[in-house]
């Protein structure tokens, strides 16, 4: 019992980094132009049916399918960030409708074009498991964890030392101020887009490699990040992590002990949880942005 | 120069600047003073694009698009009203903010060492998050970062608010070391006094108009009172 915990444990760990990911593109559009897109999940599927389509076709590594997922799904992100900007009133709100009705025409276009059978990667050399000391994982989820991990790391060091990841941060604290400083918000708003995009394409790319896709998964995966996001309250990217990582960890404890039909319902629980008793995240009071 | 003529603007259907035409000249100190409401910061506001206005604004003569971020390029800077720092950042990245202008980009070293050089406080304490500071310290940020943005023409809007009166002589100080440095400097301030004592040339405003303007060395203080208590209605140039 005590094997299977410890390795639970650490499947969790490896998982909740993709979370993490998939969480922090939509925390970065909504720090910079406070929206919530609810389509973000189904970017993040787009991008793995992009390496399912590059491996299924090529034979190749599903990790060379990131240069065409990033096309994809950063042309998806602009396409919504451009309807989003037309709209004039109550954008919070109207927001909601459209990328909620974006996410399920793109559902049903994925459905429609590689119908609804669940698809995986069959390369043997990412579903090789390898022991590391007392637990086990299949390199796909080591080489996810890794990825994930690098990805994160460059998105901290943009946000720091770019030019247009300061102009993100100072847009997403003070709108006035950012155009006092000679920044134009809607510039900045399309790069967070972009970058948002960039981070699906991973994301969903990391996910084909080590877990099952099929067409509803968008939904689910968007309300991962949600849970991850109010798990870590204020949106810096340490916290986010965290956060994913604790997730990943509920939902590998509870396939093991109890029943993997409970591995949705056990997130939403840990989600009431905090909003209850921690409304400001586990990290809310002190983490900050970046 | 600076310079806005028949400048009209609001927030919705409310209407709160009515032909506003006044000037700030190349390398003077303009005040502008008047009770809350009189439409002040909606000027320098409407100035750099961030409220819809009707009306010109000319930079040395040639009208200018009425984009902020265009206006920063130009040399045009304010420092808000509430300093509007970014909160949950450094001092340090604060003050780099400052510095996102393309002219700017080249000198924000020199720049930040001429800003800490002001502001020995900032450099102590360029780690912490802006949100943690005093008022003082705050108001010195958003001037620094002002400053960083390599200003022809600052705009300042109420630096003296909240502010204990050591730091308000402290702050305008710095005020009077930016003009002498000759940066052209529009100043917006309810204390009539200390406006006065630093200014070239004083604008009042009530109600959206420019009531008074006159050279901040032949003020009438009794007739600036009356009309600044609107005890007096009319428009007079001296």
């Amino acid at each position: 019992m005590f094997e299977l915990l410890q390795q639970s444990l650490f499947s969790g760990l490896l998982v909740g980094s993709v979370y993490a990911l998939v969480a922090l593109g939509i925390a970065l559009t909504f720090g910079a132009m406070k929206i919530i897109n609810l389509a973000h999940g189904e970017l993040v599927l787009l991008a793995a049916y992009m390496a399912y389509v590059i491996e299924s076709r090529t034979g190749w590594n599903p990790y060379a399918a990131i240069p065409l997922a990033f096309a994809v799904t950063a042309l998806v992100s602009i396409a919504i960030y451009l309807l989003i900007e037309r709209i004039r009133e109550h954008r919070e709100l109207n927001s909601l409708i459209l990328t909620f009705a974006i996410g399920v025409i793109l559902t049903n276009a994925i459905l429609l074009v590689f119908a609804s059978d669940v698809r995986s990667t069959n390369s043997p050399l990412l579903q090789d498991a390898v022991s590391l000391g007392s637990v086990y994982a299949m390199n796909s989820e080591l080489l996810a964890f890794v990825v994930s991990l690098l990805v994160m790391a460059g998105l901290w060091w943009w946000l720091r030392n770019s030019w247009y990841g300061r102009a993100v941060r100072a847009v997403s604290s003070n709108r006035d101020a950012s155009m006092l400083m000679g920044i134009d918000p809607r510039r900045v708003e399309l790069a967070a887009f972009i970058v948002a995009g960039i981070l699906a394409s991973v994301a969903g790319v990391a996910l084909y490699t080590m877990s099952v896709v099929q067409p509803a998964l968008g939904p689910a995966l968007t309300v991962k990040a949600f849970v991850v996001t109010v798990l870590a309250g204020v949106g810096s990217i340490p916290g986010v992590f965290c956060a994913a990582l604790l997730l990943g960890v509920t939902e590998a404890m509870t396939v093991t002990l109890a029943s993997s039909a409970l591995q949705e319902l056990v997130g939403m629980v840990l989600f009431l949880l905090v909003l209850f008793f921690m409304p400001n995240g586990l990290f809310g009071a002190r983490a900050r942005r970046g | 120069m600076l310079e806005v003529r028949g400048l009209r603007a609001g927030y919705g259907r409310i209407n709160v600047l009515w032909d506003v035409s006044l000037q700030f000249p190349t390398g003077e100190l303009t005040a502008i003073v008047g009770p809350n409401g009189a439409g002040k910061t909606t000027l320098f506001r409407a100035l750099m694009g961030l409220v819809p206005h009707q009306g010109e604004i000319l930079l040395d003569g040639r009208p200018i698009r009425g984009r902020t971020w265009d206006l920063l390029e130009a040399g045009v800077v304010m420092v808000p009203e509430g300093r509007m720092v970014f909160k949950d950042m450094s001092v340090a990245e604060n003050l780099a903010l400052g510095a996102y202008p393309q002219r700017c980009r080249q000198a924000r070293a020199r720049n930040l060492e001429r800003v800490y050089a002001l502001f020995p406080r900032l450099k102590e304490r360029h780690r912490q998050l802006a949100g943690s500071l005093s008022g003082g310290e705050a108001q010195m940020v958003a001037m620094g970062r002002g400053m960083m943005s390599e200003p022809r023409i600052l705009l300042i809007d109420e630096p003296s608010l909240g502010l204990a009166p050591v730091i308000v002589k402290e702050v305008f100080g710095i005020i009077r070391r930016l003009k002498a440095e000759g940066v052209t400097i529009g100043l917006i301030e309810q204390n009539t006094h200390i406006a006065l004592s630093v200014a070239d040339r004083m604008h009042l405003m009530r109600s959206g108009k420019v009531l008074l303007s006159q050279d901040a060395g032949s003020v009438d203080l009794d007739r600036l009172h009356d009309l600044y208590l609107a005890r007096e209605s009319g428009q007079v140039q001296a």
